[in-house]
């Protein structure tokens, strides 16, 4: 009986083989027909929105995406580096600005899209400044897939319940957090995973944007004043209980929600997950730009960052990607983008929907701030690994800020010597 | 007598503790969105939302399409391996392979890579053999990770079976082939599906090798397709998250669960 | 179903059997017995050898993962030694190895011992098995809710009136990597304790009853005739541990990655981070290269006791 069973087992198991070799070798090509665009994404968590717009695109310029997500976004860009030596180069992929797109543009593997860009600016779809984060030696290469601003994000009850407005000023965003820190409230959320960037950027683009630039560029060094100052500032809020617990992993939008820390420096792609957590915009919760640390700045230091989305040059379909890319700059893919994703455009004509981020999307085109790139983009690779991973630990341990410093710098030195 | 209450009792408690992040694990996929709670996780609180949480998941991850073709991996993978690995158990033991230790620590020092970085160059491979993002080229990778465990229990098996079984066999006439398919394989079965389960549970969870071999949704596993479900920038709501995790689960849980007969089995020993 | 054949007909690889007459059979077979061995062979050096064979390359050389790797020599490698945070690697993963031929192995067989051949022992194993079967995506998120400050561990602690509910679990070093060596070992028991298990399925029943008759029970019966009879399983439970462990990833990353401040990396984590997060594929496998070598030795070395001819076969 047992024989039989052994055997039929194997009978079952060759035909399944035999199955699965048959079945499938006319997908191995990959699935783009005419018309479907090979795209892939280390943002797979945004499937639906992109397929949201993927059926705007199909009606309007007769082009759709053919959807590849990834949720590791270390792997994703091994995949994507990897795949230039193969002939399964993507047609169209998203990527991030900075180091990371230089080092594609190194090897000559993008397509220019100077001219897409030339239009589109004439057109009035996106301002003219974002361009240099998109062009290397003179030619520019992607398009921006997204636009994110970061901003102060806070729990209207809990401001109402203790008479807190909306600070204006960086002495009013500090009386507020001592305020809730008497009350038993914490102000600020942090945490140690990943984002232990953000109050460092806030802090130092807040008190000298023009030092928070040379930062990424090497001109300055983490072991200079400005950067020690900022340091100390920061270890001081901390040490004054400003901030939430960075070892809870708890998601950022529960924290809020749940009212664990009032505020959250954040970016505006953050409305989407308080949406999805059933907090209402405008009533639940509300927004404001953080006002500078340094008063007697001109301009209101705003972090802003954008994730470019690239075509490989000789990819299958390199004509209709860029032509994609194209389509993709206009309002009525921004309006379509943004109203699915719940966050602001870089095309300031795009229609958003949400009051705030409608409103935040017109007031940063205006004179009133300098918009600078986000950290985790402005810094080259290797010197970021190193400043997540110091910031982390100080935001764990406070403690003397010079050793962590110094860490970065070592790196930050020898990124710098090896670039010339 | 004592241990006859001692011996449940222990196991109990264990038991007990080890279920206790199941718990969490069912109460919080139970919640609804809204009512989740960091502080709370303990308590059962609000609606019963395990279903619609579990639906959505389903839904939003379209994870119905990953289904078919990773039970074809969890199933044929571990299957070929469980064979292929009883195989060379036999050849070292029983037919006394020729440098034998030499060729089983070659096929155990598989394991031994970090599966990490051998993606890329397998992904460069696939692409030129023509087999990236086909179900062959997601077979046999998942047959070769899956072969040295296979080889490794197998060949400490059958090393307790005595000689004698074979020389007895060989004796009747009958062939290598015979002798390994009609006698060792099925006097191993316990250990073979022990080797198959724990395999195929392997497979069925794996994350790395599906996100690096395959793209359509014809193709990509389950876990590749579940795991976008969360990521850095958002994505689903932790309660439906959990309820995700839990329904692509299901199916290993009750794969154990079915095959706990054959671990009972064989001799009772009594007590000590 | 013939249920008594699984293990009837086995005698227990030494001890009460007649010594086994070790003749140069082998010839007679040679053809045979290689023709067994090749599917394996072929799988594991096509798919798993040839990949890790480049990975090794590129440990030579300096490479961003686009162009072509320029030649260093052994650069990486003594990059890797002057690397202050290697050694922190290596003490976390030493830790790790410790922890896990320890405690899930020792779990694993309490639990194996405990439920043979007790009626519904299968079901009251069952606990252990489902932490195996459930995702990780699940199984990550439920660790985090246990122990991340304040969690479920902290809350419960509290609940009791136990003193440690304001540790911080993943935050500080040690502790972290103690703790996840606790949330691997629950993962990994139940599965050590199904391969006890078929281990004790696989023990004569003579030689037992004959013990018995002698007056042999409890402590002394497992010591002196069950634990010997286990040692083939064993084996393979202890050598799948010390090979697993040293390779340890998922959880330190998904809990902590490896943070903060590195405090709870291991060498896999260092390899992951320097070849995905830094694109620094030379000095990432340079790690990988380290890391498999000093896996492989300390299988072999532990394999080669184990299996040597003299005791097993």
């Amino acid at each position: 009986m047992r024989l039989r069973h052994t055997g039929v087992a194997a009978l079952a198991a060759s035909t399944l083989v035999l199955a699965a070799c048959g079945g499938d070798d006319d997908d191995a090509e990959g699935a783009s027909g005419p018309g479907l665009i090979n795209f892939y994404t280390d943002k797979g968590a945004w499937e639906p929105q992109f397929l949201e717009v993927s059926d705007v695109s199909e009606t309007s310029l007769g082009l759709g995406l053919e959807f590849t997500g990834y949720s590791d976004a270390e792997q994703y860009s091994a995949f994507v580096r990897q795949s230039f030596r193969t002939d399964e180069k993507p047609d169209l992929f998203t990527w991030h600005t900075g180091s990371e797109l230089e080092d594609l543009v190194a090897e000559d593997l993008l397509a220019p899209t100077s001219d897409i860009w030339r239009t589109a600016i004439d057109n009035g779809d996106v301002p003219e400044a974002m361009q240099e984060h998109f062009t290397v030696d003179g030619e520019t290469y992607c398009v921006p897939m997204n636009a994110a601003y970061w901003v102060m994000y806070y729990n209207k009850q809990v401001f109402d319940q203790y008479g807190i407005a909306e600070p204006t000023s960086w002495a009013e965003l500090i009386t507020a957090a001592d305020t809730l820190v008497a009350n038993g409230v914490t102000p600020f959320y942090e945490t140690n995973i990943l984002f232990s960037f953000v109050w460092f950027q806030t802090l130092l683009a807040g008190t000298d944007p023009e030092l928070y630039n040379k930062l990424s560029t090497g001109e300055a060094k983490y072991t200079d004043a400005g950067v020690v100052e900022v340091m100390e500032q920061w270890r001081g809020m901390l040490e004054a209980g400003y901030f939430g617990d960075p070892g809870d992993q708890t998601a950022p939008q529960d924290q809020l929600k749940a009212g664990t820390v009032a505020m959250i420096n954040f970016g505006t792609f953050l409305s989407g997950q308080l949406n999805s957590v059933d907090m209402v915009s405008g009533t639940d919760y509300d927004f404001f730009v953080i006002p500078n640390v340094n008063p007697d700045l001109d301009q209101t230091s705003l972090i802003f960052e954008t994730g470019p989305m690239c075509t490989a040059k000789g990819a299958e379909n390199e004509t209709s990607a860029l032509q994609y890319a194209e389509w993709w700059m206009t309002d009525e893919a921004q309006t379509a983008w943004a109203n699915a994703r719940g966050d602001v455009s870089f095309n300031p004509k795009a229609l958003v929907q949400d009051r705030l981020l409608a409103d935040l999307n017109t007031q940063s085109g205006s004179g009133d701030y300098q918009l600078l790139e986000r950290y985790f983009e402005a810094t080259p690779t290797p010197v970021l690994t190193a400043a997540l991973d110091g910031f982390s630990a100080f935001v764990t341990n406070p403690g003397d800020p010079l050793p962590i410093l110094e860490t970065i710098e070592a790196e930050a030195a020898a990124y710098w010597a090896e670039q010339g | 007598m004592t241990a006859r209450i001692l011996r449940p009792a222990v196991l109990l408690v264990l038991g007990a503790i080890w279920l206790a992040p199941i718990y969490l694990l069912l109460v919080n996929a139970s919640k609804a969105p809204a009512q989740y709670a960091a502080d709370q996780v303990w308590r059962p609180i609000g609606d019963f939302a395990l279903f619609d949480n579990m639906r959505e998941a389903w839904e939003i991850g379209g994870l119905g399409e990953a289904v078919t073709s990773t039970l074809l991996y969890s199933i044929i993978g571990p299957g070929l391996a469980v064979l292929f690995g009883a195989a060379i158990g036999f050849a070292i033991v029983a037919l006394r392979l020729k440098h034998g230790f030499f060729w089983f620590v070659l096929v155990f020092g598989g394991t031994v890579f970090p599966l990490q970085m051998i993606l890329m160059p397998l992904f460069v491979g696939y692409v030129e053999a023509g087999i990236y993002d086909s179900r062959l080229g997601m077979i046999a990778i998942y047959t070769a990770v899956t072969v040295p465990f296979a080889a490794l229990v197998m060949r400490n098996f059958l090393g307790g079976i005595a000689h004698q079984v074979f020389e007895a066999a060989v004796v009747d006439g009958a062939s290598t082939w015979r002798i390994f398919w009609r006698i060792y394989l099925p006097m191993s079965t316990s250990a073979l599906v022990a080797v198959f389960i724990l395999q195929a549970t392997f497979v069925w969870n794996d994350l790395l090798l599906g996100l690096a071999l395959s793209q359509s949704n014809e193709v990509r596993p389950l876990m590749t397709a579940a795991a976008a479900l969360q990521d850095t920038y958002g994505g689903l709501q932790l309660t439906a998250v959990l309820a995700g995790g839990l329904l692509v689960s299901l199916p290993t849980v009750v794969l154990f669960l079915s095959t706990q007969r054959i671990f009972s089995r064989g001799l009772n020993l009594g007590q000590f | 179903m013939s249920a008594p054949a699984t293990a009837a007909p086995t005698t227990p690889p030494h001890g009460s059997a007649p010594p086994e007459p070790r003749r140069r059979r082998r010839t007679t077979y040679g053809w045979s017995a290689r023709g067994f061995s090749v599917p394996a062979v072929l799988v594991v050096a096509v798919l798993l050898y040839l990949p890790f064979l480049w990975t090794t390359w590129i440990s030579f050389t300096e490479y961003n993962g686009l162009g072509s790797p320029s030649w260093v020599g052994l650069d990486n490698y003594r990059a890797m030694f002057d690397d202050p945070n290697f050694a922190t690697s290596l003490r976390n993963t030493l830790l790790w190895v410790v922890g896990s031929i320890t405690v899930p192995v020792g779990l694993g067989l309490l639990i194996a011992v405990l439920s043979h051949g007790m009626r519904f022992g299968g079901w009251l194993r069952l606990p252990f098995l489902i932490p195996y079967a459930i995702s990780g995506v699940a199984v990550g998120v439920v660790w985090r809710f246990v122990l991340q400050n304040g969690g479920g561990l902290s809350q419960a602690l509290d609940a009791l009136g136990l003193p440690g509910a304001d540790l911080r679990w993943l935050s500080d070093a040690p502790l972290n990597t103690l703790v996840m060596i606790g949330a691997s070992s629950w993962q990994q028991s139940g599965v050590n304790a199904l391969l006890f298990v078929i281990g004790l399925q696989s023990i004569p029943r003579e030689p037992i009853e004959a013990a018995r008759l002698d007056g042999a029970s409890g402590w002394r019966m497992f010591r002196h005739m069950h634990w010997p009879m286990l040692r083939p399983l064993t084996t393979v439970v202890v050598g799948l541990s010390l090979v697993a462990s040293l390779k340890t990833f998922d959880i330190v990353w998904i809990m902590t990655k490896g943070g903060p401040g590195r405090n709870a990396e291991t060498l896999a984590v260092t390899m992951y981070e320097e070849t995905f997060v830094n694109s620094a594929y030379g000095a990432g496998s340079a790690v990988a290269v380290f890391l498999s070598v000093v896996t492989f030795l300390a299988a072999i070395t532990y394999l080669r006791r184990q299996l040597s001819p003299e005791r097993v076969v």
